[in-house]
């Protein structure tokens, strides 16, 4: 009896530092994810008009499989979790949303229509099912980076579907996402500046977006791999520093 | 691993010292203040702080940030320095109890320092991407800076520091040498910080519109990714952990303080916490 009291309070003591490590790590992860996202990818992410077929499928999938190969490496490595990829996208998404819900429209009074992120959760599930059933990070990334970059487009599209469609504005032809774009004035960030739909192939429609997704599944798989190895080896390491004893006895021989 | 078996009997502590009182009192009272903090910029950053000459300004604002480097500046070498002056100074006799209570404490600073890494790398700073984007900028001081750049990072940087410390100072397995991944841990995100000097240097020099993936901003980048580091440092202290509170609870053999302290890699087994997920 006296056993299995000490035996439920070890028990318990272990599961709150479970929930420990595990709230921090969620919480670290979408600081430094969401950081890197929104300053590598973010214009893509802020804003709706921004959201086209020539270079959000490209810069938004090679920019954030990093996080996700990182983590993958030590969570499946060291402890078989195979939720790596969703932590980190799960992560960045209420990262996103805390924010663009607070401050792009309660703050600057944007509509969410135009501010809402692209979501990364359904390619991520995706890579960790990859790895779970290969167990394989080379594999992973090879089968697993193409499909994130061939996913993202496809399992966004249901969301900014309406804003593609064509209207006819004061004689031009135009986007429902550009209407907006013109109808929300964002002082520090004109038209100029936006970097959409840009070069002569585009004119072919909307087969500019399969060889977005093309080339950015390419990129993706090269990215996995430093990203993997730089989980592995450097942000998961274990390692101690050596002591200042032993680098002075290491000095006698 | 040596596993040597300590003299030590196996008293528990007390169920009460696994609380989550300190770190709710912590993490309650920094999400109060961000809110407040929310509540200041809704009144006053827009009816107040778009012209850097105004008196407005000075009274709203520059005051603000006056104000806050002292307090930060005071506290961090108030908690630093409380940190260091009561440090353990016999950790060799340290019981495995005591132990395990340390790092239910430092578990706690962990969690507390990546709430407040969170608030001002994920939160405050998407916020400033809002208020660029939207205004134009007329001092390297606007509002939205006075927050993030000077109050949000300096708070975790204080937790983030304050956690290392605490490692360093009361618990064996840190205190001899540095743990790598619990030094990118706190140093790289604090590293953010002083990159704030190079931002606004460039954007006083070249910048007046806001692109926000512009390469200026990517030091920020290179120095948010260090936030990887909490998978190696829970990886480092896992083992340790489940080790104290098997020999605590269940009185299997553990390795010593001494050796932990002589040797601290012998005391990361690898396989121990991926024998718990199994």
């Amino acid at each position: 009896m006296q056993y299995s009291q000490v035996d439920a309070e070890a028990k318990a003591i272990s599961r709150k530092f479970d929930v420990v490590v595990l709230l921090s790590t969620f919480l670290a992860l979408t600081a430094g994810f969401h950081v890197h996202q929104m300053l590598v990818a973010g214009d893509w992410s802020f804003w709706i008009d921004w959201k086209d077929r020539n270079w959000w499928p490209i810069v938004a999938p090679i920019m954030e499989i990093t996080f996700p190969a990182a983590t993958q490496a030590v969570l499946w490595t060291k402890f078989r979790m195979p939720i790596g990829a969703t932590i980190c996208c799960l992560g960045l998404l209420w990262g996103e949303w805390m924010n663009r819900y607070i401050n792009f429209n309660g703050w600057t009074h944007y509509p969410l229509n135009m501010v809402f992120p692209e979501t990364f959760l359904p390619a991520a599930v995706v890579l960790d099912i990859v790895l779970m059933l290969t167990g394989n990070w080379v594999v992973t990334a090879l089968v697993g980076g193409e499909l994130w970059g061939w996913l993202f487009y496809p399992t966004n599209w249901v969301m900014i579907a309406p804003f593609h469609v064509p209207v006819e504005y004061q004689g031009a032809l135009m986007s429902v996402a550009d209407v907006i774009n013109y109808m929300y004035v964002r002082t520090s960030t004109p038209e100029y500046l936006r970097i959409v739909e840009t070069g002569t192939m585009r004119s072919f429609a909307g087969g500019v977006t399969g060889v977005a997704a093309f080339f950015s599944a390419f990129v993706s798989v090269c990215m996995y791999v430093p990203w993997w190895l730089m989980g592995a080896h450097f942000f998961g390491s274990t390692k101690f520093f050596k002591t200042y004893e032993h680098a002075a006895e290491a000095r006698k021989y | 691993m040596a596993e040597t078996q300590t003299a030590t009997a196996l008293a528990r502590p007390p169920v009460t010292a696994f609380s989550w009182r300190s770190a709710g009192i912590a993490i309650g009272a920094l999400v109060v203040f961000d809110v407040l903090i929310n509540v200041y910029e809704r009144l006053f950053a827009f009816s107040k702080g778009l012209d850097y000459a105004s008196a407005d300004y000075n009274n709203y604002w520059l005051g603000m940030l006056f104000a806050e480097l002292v307090l930060e500046a005071v506290t961090a070498g108030a908690l630093w320095g409380w940190l260091w002056v009561t440090r353990d100074q016999a950790l060799e006799r340290l019981s495995p109890a005591e132990e395990l209570k340390r790092y239910w404490a430092l578990a706690l600073f962990v969690v507390t320092y990546t709430y407040a890494a969170y608030a001002g790398a994920s939160y405050f700073t998407e916020q400033d991407g809002t208020w660029h984007q939207t205004v134009i900028r007329d001092t390297d001081f606007t509002p939205s800076h006075v927050i993030e750049f000077y109050q949000s990072y300096p708070i975790y940087i204080i937790f983030g520091v304050g956690s290392l410390v605490y490692a360093m100072t009361r618990l064996p397995q840190f205190a001899k040498a540095f743990s790598l991944p619990f030094v990118i841990l706190v140093g790289s995100p604090a590293m953010i910080f002083p990159n704030v000097g190079l931002n606004e240097f460039g954007h006083t020099r070249w910048f007046m519109e806001e692109l926000f993936v512009a390469p200026l901003h990517w030091g920020f980048v290179t120095f948010g990714w260090g936030a990887l580091a909490i998978l190696g440092t829970w990886s480092q202290i896992c083992p340790r952990v489940v080790s104290l509170i098997n020999h605590v609870y269940l009185g299997k053999p553990l390795q010593s303080t001494a050796e932990v302290m002589k040797d601290p890699q012998s005391s990361v087994d690898p396989a121990a916490c991926a024998a718990l997920a199994a």
